[in-house]
């Protein structure tokens, strides 16, 4: 190997590399500005967007004043707690019912299956603009409207029929023969799936439940549509407000409630990002 | 007797699959029959009680509307427009990471991640703070290589630049996940023996990575493509549609139109025209990206 072919080789591989960690560098800064920014805006002292300059990326004297207005001047408790119940509600409906169908679509062979199947896979490419509209009038008509159980259900509608198709794909990932043994061992049917799947499924179940969680947590769409009275209202819609609708809010207090509300969930995401991020690629999925 | 047994089974199986039927049936397949129904009607917030029949009547005037075809045109722009960057900028940040000898993959991957892990609805409301036109963060960056302030939200041409950029860093980290695991599934030893046998890196990438990632490319774009078309937020919060319906799109418009101004069978009509297209588009795409056998 002459030397000017390994010195064109090094030069090429140092510019690949280097245009590698600059190209990652720039995505990441990008990445992670605006939750940087809000963090930041909400420890400032700075009342309005019209004072926020690009020095104030880096606050000379932080204060936790904005969190304290926001959780103790405005109802974000309130709305904290009503977004928890809803939440709370969803992920029960619909991590039992992604557990017993998944399990069913996994396990047994009846007739039909195959169609149920791909009609599930189609509903979950529905438009929820679909179904928000109908179900709204339905349930006006059945008095659901400003109701927990309403929104709990129109919500566990489109995460049980998504989850259930998660949970039959990992299911199908876990070998029959540790059911099989359990039967044998004299455990019945629906006890072998409660004992040996259940346990076994846990990672599944736990992203289920993430899952719906999420959807009735950072819905806007359905709760601005389902919910009318002020002391049923949820933190989306209780951001929405302090956001776009009453102009006298402080820039900071926003921000200071964007980090209470989203944070949280940032952290559980990164915790386990390992673990979500391969679920996703599994199920091809998109939250 | 053995027939009769094992039609007790097959009962005992179905009622495993009751829950998912029954929520298949009341909270999707009715609501959707129901708003077939009342896109056939004048029912409205003008006429609650006393609604009547009106058969093809609102489809003729959503059809022969301007409205109908910009909102169309505007929601494949708002699709396609996204979904091109989000699955190259995914691809080309998922294929420098899986270099070898990059260090510090793992602390630039969850970076990366990021915008992900945050709720989107609470990004999009950031995001519209930043690209406020006096105030904005946005702006204000641009102030600092002399570029005058831009107001994005009011200009139709600003306002898709602000919510196509927005869109992809919403969506990229998704993107460079999944084709990311997917890169690493093809085993290495495919490249140690192309490379024995004196192959560039672009020949190794045309020949062994694309073919491979094909499938992965495939199912990705068609969720996407479906995520994107209803992808209700962005616009929502962003612009609202606006300036005028210029950068609306359907989702959003028959969001508006039901609950912002009552016309439910307008609304009824459009989800169903929208879900129409949308439903063939994907038909379509999952016979040439084969993702059914993939599921089933």
């Amino acid at each position: 190997m002459s030397n000017k072919y390994s010195l064109k080789y090094r030069l090429t591989n140092w510019a690949r590399l280097g245009i590698s960690y600059v190209i990652l560098a720039v995505t990441a800064a990008i990445a992670i500005f605006p939750i940087y920014y809000i963090i930041i805006t909400s420890v400032n002292p700075i009342p309005t967007l019209a004072s926020i300059t690009l020095r104030s990326l880096l606050p000379e004297n932080p204060s936790l004043e904005a969190y304290y207005y926001i959780l103790f001047k405005e109802p974000f408790l309130l709305w904290l707690r009503n977004s928890l119940i809803l939440a709370g509600g969803t992920i029960v409906i619909t991590v039992i019912i992604a557990f017993i169908t998944g399990i069913a679509l996994s396990r047994f062979n009846v007739p039909g299956k195959r169609a149920l199947m791909i009609t599930i896979y189609v509903m979950t490419f529905f438009p929820f603009a679909a179904t928000a509209l109908p179900l709204y009038l339905m349930f006006a008509s059945l008095h659901l409207i400003n109701s927990y159980i309403g929104l709990i259900l129109a919500y566990s509608g489109g995460t049980a029929i998504f989850s259930s198709y998660l949970v039959k794909i990992f299911i199908d990932r876990i070998p029959r023969d540790y059911e099989e043994a359990a039967l044998i061992d004299g455990l019945s049917r629906l006890g072998a799936f409660f004992r040996i799947l259940l346990p076994m499924a846990k990672p599944i179940i736990a992203f289920v439940a993430l899952l719906a969680f999420m959807g009735a947590y950072t819905d806007y769409a359905l709760a601005n549509a389902f919910i009318t009275s002020g002391n049923m209202w949820t933190l989306t819609l209780g951001m929405y407000y302090l956001a776009f609708v009453n102009r006298a809010t402080l820039y900071n207090v926003l921000a200071a409630f964007s980090v209470l509300m989203g944070v949280p969930i940032f952290i559980i995401f990164i915790a386990f990002q390992k673990y979500l991020v391969q679920i996703y690629a599994m199920g091809g999925v998109k939250a | 007797m053995d027939s009769l047994q094992n039609l007790n089974r097959v009962l005992i199986q179905y009622l495993y699959l009751l829950p998912i039927i029954a929520v298949a049936l009341f909270l999707f397949l009715y609501p959707v029959a129901y708003a077939v129904y009342i896109s056939f009607t004048n029912f409205n917030l003008y006429h609650l009680f006393t609604y009547a029949f009106i058969g093809l009547k609102v489809y003729e005037q959503i059809l022969t509307s301007g409205t109908f075809y910009t909102l169309l045109l505007n929601t494949v722009i708002w699709t396609v427009g996204s979904l091109v960057p989000m699955v190259v900028v995914g691809f080309i940040l998922a294929l420098v990471l899986n270099q070898r000898d990059i260090k510090g993959r793992n602390v630039f991957f969850t970076l990366l991640l990021v915008p992900w892990a945050f709720p989107a609805y609470i990004s999009l409301v950031i995001w519209s703070g930043m690209w406020n036109y006096e105030y904005g963060i946005v702006n204000k960056f641009l102030g600092l290589f002399g570029i005058p302030p831009i107001n994005w939200l009011t200009y139709t041409n600003t306002a898709w630049a602000a919510l196509i950029l927005t869109n992809l860093w919403l969506s990229f980290p998704y993107y460079t996940s999944v084709f990311l695991s997917s890169l690493q599934s093809i085993p290495s030893e495919l490249y140690d023996i192309a490379t024995v046998d004196g192959a560039s890196a672009w020949q190794k990438f045309r020949s062994i990575t694309l073919p491979l990632m094909r499938s992965a490319i495939a199912f990705v774009s068609v969720g996407g493509f479906v995520f994107t078309w209803n992808n209700f937020y962005p616009i929502y919060i962003l612009t609202g549609g606006g300036p005028g319906i210029s950068t609306d799109i359907l989702v959003v418009y028959t969001y508006q139109e039901a609950f912002s101004y009552g016309y439910y069978n307008i609304a009824a009509a459009y989800s169903v025209i929208s879900t129409i297209i949308l439903a063939i588009m994907a038909i379509m795409m999952l016979r040439i990206g084969k993702v059914l056998e993939v599921i089933t």
